[in-house]
C-alpha cells in the first residue's frame, strides 16, 4: 500500500465533503443533538428543586453514586447513561458518508477513470474509509469534549470527571474509531452492490442494528456506564468484524464487477 | 505499441469481444468503428488493464497484460465514455488528484496541470467547480486528465463528443501532435468523418474486427468506385447504356439528369477506356468525376452483413 496514493484519495474525499454542506451537517448535527438532550436535563435538574417523589423515582439510579449528593448523583447518572449514544454516532454518520461517496461516484461514473490509474483497489478503499471515518471520529471527540466541559460548567466539575473517566477515555480513543471503520467498511460493501444511496443506507442500517442494540440495551438496563472489561471486549469484537469486512470488501469491491455493472 | 492477439471477453454466456487481434504502432492512430454494443469499450477496458480478458493476450509497449497490468495502467491514458469528473471539485483539483494517482508531485504536477488546462482551453475556468461546466468543458477536463501523465499509449472513447466544431478541431489537432510525438493512440468513435480525418487505420468492429485497413483502402476494397460522366448535346445519356453494358470493366451504369453514373472496379485504369468508348460512340463529355464509396457506406455494409450473419447463426441454433 502506498501512503501517497491513500493520502491523495483522503484529501480528495475531504475536499468533496467540505463542499457538501448537507453531508457536513449530517456529520455534526446528530452528535450535537445527542449531547444537548442530557445536558438540557442536567441543566433542568440544576435549576429546579427535586421533590421527594422525584428523588424516590431516581433512587435506583442514585444508588450508582453513593458518595454523591442525590441531585448530583441523578445528574451523573443521566450524563453517563446518555453517553452510550456516543457510540451510535460513529455507527451511523460514517456510513452515510461512505455510501454517499461510493454511490455518488457510481452515478457520476467517476470510478472508471480512477480504477484505470495504477491505484490498487485496496488503496482506494482505505482512502475512502479513512476519509469517511475521520470526520465522524473528530466530530464525536469534539462533542465529547464539549459535553464534559459544558456539563461540568452547568452543574458541577464532578460531572466532567465522570465523563472523562478512564473507561470513557479508552472507549473514545479505541471503540469510537473502530466502530467508525466498521461502519464505513459496511457502507462501502453495501454501496458496491447497489446503485442508490438510500437503499445502501437502509441495508447498512440493518447491519449496524446490533451496535445500536447494545447501546440501547445499556440505556434501558439501568446500567450507568460501561465497564473497562466491556469496552475492551467491544474493541476486540469490532476489530474482528473489521477484519472480516476487509476480506469481504476486497472480494465484493471488484474492479471488473463494478465497471461491468456500471455498463 | 499495442499488440492484441485473439482477445476474447465473455460475460457469462454473452461473448462481448471475440478473437480480437490488431496492432497499433508507435506514432499511429487506430480507429475502432462500431455500433453500440459492438465491444469497443470492453476492448479498450481490456487493453487498459481495467478488466481481464477471458482468453487471448496483449502486449502494451512490451508489457504483458495480466502480469504487468499495473505498469500498463501507469503508461496508459484513457478517456472514458463518460467524463466521470468529481463534480464538487474544481477543474484544477480534478486534474491534481489524478496527477497524484499517476505519481506526479509538487512542481511537476503543477506544471502538468497548468499545461493541460491551457491545451484544452480551460485555464480561465481552472478554479471553478466542474458541476457548473458545460458538457464540452467537462469533456475537455476529461481529455486533459487522460493526457496529464504523458501516457505512452492513449485510448480515446468518443473524444470530440459534446464539443463544438472549433473545440473538436482543437482536440483533433492535438491528438495528431500526440501521434507525431510517437504515441500509440486508439480512438473509439461513431463519428465516421472524424475517423476518416484522424485515423491512420480503422478497424470496423462488431464483436470482432470485421475489417482493418486505411480509410482509403477500406473504401476501395468494399465496393466499386462510381464515376459521374456529364454530357451535353442532343443525345440523351440513356442512349449510351447499351454500349456501357458491353464494356467488360463496367459493373453497373444508370442515366440521371444529363449524367451517366458508371460503377467501375479500378477508376484509374478504367476511366480512360470508358471516356474513349463514349467519345467514339458520339458522346460529348463535359466532365468526368470519380465519386468514391463513402466510409459510411463501407461501415454500414460491413456491420449490416455481420448483423445478418449473427441473426442467421442465432436462427440456426434455435
Amino acid at each position: 500500500m502506498r501512503i501517497g496514493i491513500v493520502w491523495a484519495v483522503v484529501t480528495k474525499e475531504a475536499r468533496e465533503l467540505l463542499n457538501n454542506r448537507l453531508l457536513l451537517g449530517a456529520v455534526v448535527f446528530p452528535a450535537l443533538v445527542f449531547a444537548s438532550i442530557p445536558t438540557g436535563i442536567v441543566a433542568f435538574i440544576e435549576a429546579n428543586e427535586l421533590d421527594s417523589n422525584q428523588l424516590a423515582q431516581l433512587d435506583q439510579y442514585i444508588g450508582h453514586f453513593p458518595d454523591l449528593a442525590p441531585r448530583l448523583a441523578a445528574q451523573g447518572f443521566i450524563v453517563l447513561n446518555f453517553m452510550a449514544y456516543f457510540l451510535l454516532i460513529p455507527a451511523m454518520v460514517p456510513m452515510a458518508i461512505a455510501t454517499q461517496s461510493v454511490i455518488g461516484e457510481k452515478i457520476a461514473r467517476s470510478l472508471e477513470p480512477q480504477l484505470a490509474t495504477p491505484m490498487q483497489v485496496s488503496e482506494l478503499l482505505i482512502g475512502k474509509a479513512l476519509a469517511a471515518a475521520t470526520p465522524a471520529v473528530l466530530a464525536t471527540w469534539a462533542v465529547y469534549l464539549l459535553y464534559g466541559i459544558v456539563n461540568g460548567a452547568v452543574a458541577d466539575p464532578v460531572l466532567t470527571r465522570l465523563i472523562f473517566s478512564e473507561v470513557w477515555q479508552v472507549a473514545m480513543l479505541s471503540l469510537v474509531p473502530l466502530i467508525c471503520l466498521l461502519s464505513v467498511m459496511l457502507g462501502i460493501i453495501v454501496s458496491s452492490r447497489v446503485n442508490d444511496a438510500r437503499t445502501a443506507q437502509q441495508i447498512g442500517g440493518f447491519i449496524v442494528l446490533p451496535v445500536i442494540g447494545v447501546a440501547v440495551a445499556g440505556f434501558f438496563s439501568g446500567q450507568a456506564s460501561f465497564s473497562m472489561q466491556q469496552v475492551l471486549i467491544g474493541d476486540l469484537v469490532v476489530a474482528m468484524l473489521i477484519g472480516l469486512a476487509l476480506v469481504v470488501g476486497n472480494w465484493v469491491f471488484d474492479r471488473e464487477a463494478i465497471l461491468t455493472r456500471l455498463g | 505499441m499495442i499488440e492484441a492477439v485473439a482477445l476474447t471477453k465473455r460475460f457469462g454466456s454473452i461473448v462481448a469481444v471475440d478473437d480480437l487481434g490488431f496492432t497499433v504502432g508507435d506514432g499511429e492512430i487506430f480507429g475502432i468503428l462500431g455500433p453500440n454494443g459492438a465491444g469497443k469499450t470492453t476492448s479498450v477496458r481490456m487493453l487498459a488493464g481495467l478488466i481481464a480478458p477471458t482468453a487471448g493476450s496483449a502486449r502494451i509497449n512490451g508489457h504483458q497484460l495480466g502480469t504487468d497490468t499495473q505498469r500498463i495502467r501507469a503508461i496508459s491514458g484513457i478517456l472514458t465514455e463518460a467524463p466521470g469528473l468529481h463534480e464538487r471539485l474544481t477543474a484544477r483539483q480534478n486534474l491534481g488528484y489524478y496527477g497524484r494517482l499517476y505519481g506526479l508531485h509538487s512542481a511537476v504536477l503543477r506544471r502538468a496541470v497548468d499545461r493541460y488546462l491551457d491545451v484544452v482551453g480551460l485555464a480561465e475556468s481552472a478554479d471553478r467547480r466542474v458541476a457548473g461546466f458545460s458538457k464540452g468543458m467537462r469533456q475537455r477536463v476529461a481529455i486533459a486528465r487522460a493526457l496529464l501523465h504523458e501516457p505512452e499509449v492513449i485510448y480515446l472513447d468518443e473524444p470530440t463528443s459534446g464539443l463544438d466544431p472549433s473545440a473538436a478541431k482543437t482536440v483533433r489537432d492535438f491528438v495528431e501532435t500526440l501521434r507525431d510525438a510517437g504515441r500509440s493512440i486508439v480512438v473509439c468513435t461513431h463519428n465516421l468523418d472524424e475517423a476518416e480525418r484522424l485515423c491512420d487505420r480503422i478497424g470496423i468492429m462488431r464483436g470482432t474486427l470485421l475489417e482493418v485497413d486505411t480509410p482509403e483502402r477500406l473504401r476501395r476494397r468494399n465496393g466499386s468506385a462510381s464515376v459521374r460522366v456529364e454530357l451535353v448535346g442532343a443525345r440523351r445519356p440513356a442512349s449510351f447504356l447499351d454500349l456501357l453494358a458491353e464494356l467488360p470493366f463496367v459493373e453497373a451504369a444508370r442515366a440521371h439528369d444529363g449524367t451517366l453514373l458508371v460503377e467501375v472496379a479500378e477508376p484509374r485504369g478504367d476511366n480512360p477506356e470508358l471516356v474513349r468508348a463514349l467519345v467514339a460512340a458520339g458522346a460529348r463529355i463535359v466532365a468526368v468525376r470519380e465519386e468514391a464509396v463513402s466510409l459510411e457506406q463501407v461501415y454500414l455494409d460491413l456491420v449490416g452483413e455481420a448483423g445478418e450473419r449473427d441473426a442467421r447463426t442465432v436462427g440456426a441454433s434455435n
